[in-house]
């Protein structure tokens, strides 16, 4: 990543050349579809969930979440759902993404769902309503197969069920409000599914108020504190924990990444972690590498990315955690903070870094099948 | 050399809305703010979202000048990029969350009942 992009950009270089593989992006499962595919008597409870008027990201029922804001007028006043393939392809089409993963809307919450039956119910539904309505309608759309944490029995069997299925190209693990955190033993049986059927697993955590570390965040009283943490905080405390009990020393062949935190908070861990190693090694003697190593093969989403003053200074962090080769454009559309490829394009990284941070470094996490 | 361009009647644009008129290859937004037109560029600095097709509201202030209480301010001048919502004040085109953004203002000249942009 030493060339910069004013240096090597040619006058022909424009995002329509670029390969663009988008991470995450994100669609609506509305109960009452989901209702169509839940097994008894759960579809029940779906139809029920369904006369209550939703929110953004928030379904009584489904997402327990706590709403703080003051509703001033103004904000926003864009669209930031999507209901169906053809909606979302012709957005796609504008953005000039060419394969897209999916993740669901309000199944960010679903480690929170206190009926580990119910959860698993609400992921088996979500996949099979994903495959039949969305992976099949149109193929440059990816799934992610998502796992309730509640029962990583189910999850690794929800798995296998799936595993040679070209329209799945991962493991959704939900972040937000889980407990215990993906490094305990318990998840084992998840891992060792997803390496058997060759996909990776993608941490993704959403903004919630939630008494699970760390989402104890009515320490804050807005959403520009807790967001900011939210994110970032799962991601290090999940990084954190699977470091701990050595996942990917177990599961050497187990492709990991995190998701919606942008990137600004892997050069910290990552030294700190290196620091408590020289001193506590013994404590993980499971590592057979310092912790760093570790680090700088798991793979990154780009979005939020950061906006520093000086655009110079991204192409400086990225250099800390080797994300040339580690770093995924990820948009999060239609989502409130997504991020517009062309943003991405136009920041100074040298055209070989761009062209792997949007597409190909994608194409070595997810396979071939986004290619 | 400056030209004129026809954005829309006045009629068609009442006290308290605004409205989105392609020019061009240029996309301008023109608003009715308590009977003083303005017009700024739909296209958002920051990630060159369509901001004009955004809400208009007031903003929140807080400061010295508010005695560090929270005052609710510019009632109907402000808008709000519906990408990422960034509030831009239409008057004076001042981007509030970052001081040294400031949108164009483009020339309105009333001919008739046209509203007409001075390009």
């Amino acid at each position: 990543m030493t060339d910069t992009a004013s240096a090597t950009r040619s006058a022909r270089d424009t995002l329509a050349d670029v390969y663009v593989v988008d991470a995450d992006v994100h669609i609506h499962e509305d109960p009452a579809a989901l209702a169509e595919y839940a097994e008894p008597p759960w579809d029940v409870g779906l139809r029920e969930i369904a006369k209550v008027e939703e929110r953004y990201l928030d379904l009584p029922g489904m997402t327990p979440r706590a709403e703080f804001r003051v509703p001033f007028p103004g904000g926003s006043n864009r669209r930031q759902i999507v209901t169906s393939a053809g909606e979302l392809r012709s957005s796609l089409d504008e953005l000039h993404v060419n394969k897209a993963v999916l993740f669901p809307d309000h199944l960010l919450y679903l480690a929170m769902v206190r009926d580990p039956d119910f959860a698993v119910t609400l992921a088996r539904s979500y996949n099979r309503w994903l495959h039949e309505r969305w992976l099949l309608e149109d193929t440059s759309l990816k799934g992610a197969i998502v796992v309730a944490p509640q029962d990583p029995q189910a999850g690794a069997a929800e798995i296998r069920r799936y595993a040679g299925c070209r329209e799945f190209v991962c493991v959704y693990l939900p972040a937000s409000g889980l407990r215990p955190l993906y490094g305990h033993r318990q998840y084992d049986s998840l891992y060792e599914a997803a390496v058997e059927a060759g996909l990776p697993v993608a941490l993704h955590s959403v903004e919630a108020v939630f008494p699970v570390f760390p989402f104890e965040l009515n320490e804050f009283r807005t959403t520009f504190g807790a967001h900011s943490v939210a994110h970032p905080f799962s991601m290090i405390a999940n990084m954190v924990s699977m470091l701990e009990t050595g996942v990917p020393a177990r599961f050497p062949d187990l492709r990991i990444a995190f998701m919606e935190a942008g990137c600004g908070w892997i050069p910290f861990i990552l030294h700190r972690l290196d620091k408590e190693y020289i001193e506590r090694r013994r404590e993980v003697p499971l590592l057979q590498e310092r912790p760093s190593h570790y680090i700088k093969r798991f793979f990154y989403g780009t979005q939020p990315i950061e906006e520093p003053e000086r655009l110079a200074d991204i192409v400086k962090l990225y250099e800390l955690f080797d994300g040339e080769h580690q770093a995924m454009f990820a948009s999060d559309w239609p989502h409130h903070d997504f991020d517009h490829p062309e943003y991405f394009f136009g920041l100074p990284f040298g055209v070989e870094a761009r062209r792997k941070i949007m597409g190909e470094n994608a194409i070595r996490f997810f396979g071939p099948e986004v290619a | 050399m400056s030209e004129e361009h026809t954005l829309c009647s006045v009629d068609e644009l009442p006290e308290g809305t605004h409205r989105v008129v392609r020019v061009g290859k240029r996309e301008i937004g023109v608003f009715n703010i308590r009977g003083e037109l303005h017009a700024i560029p739909n296209l958002c600095p920051h990630q060159r979202g369509p901001l004009c097709k955004g809400s208009v509201s007031g903003a929140l202030d807080c400061g010295p000048h508010t005695d560090w209480k929270v005052a609710w301010i510019w009632e109907g001048e402000v808008v709000t990029c519906p990408w990422h919502s960034l509030e831009f004040h239409v008057p004076t085109g001042q981007c509030l969350a970052l001081p040294d953004v400031r949108l164009r203002k483009f020339e309105l000249r009333l001919v008739g009942g046209d509203v007409r942009v001075v390009l």
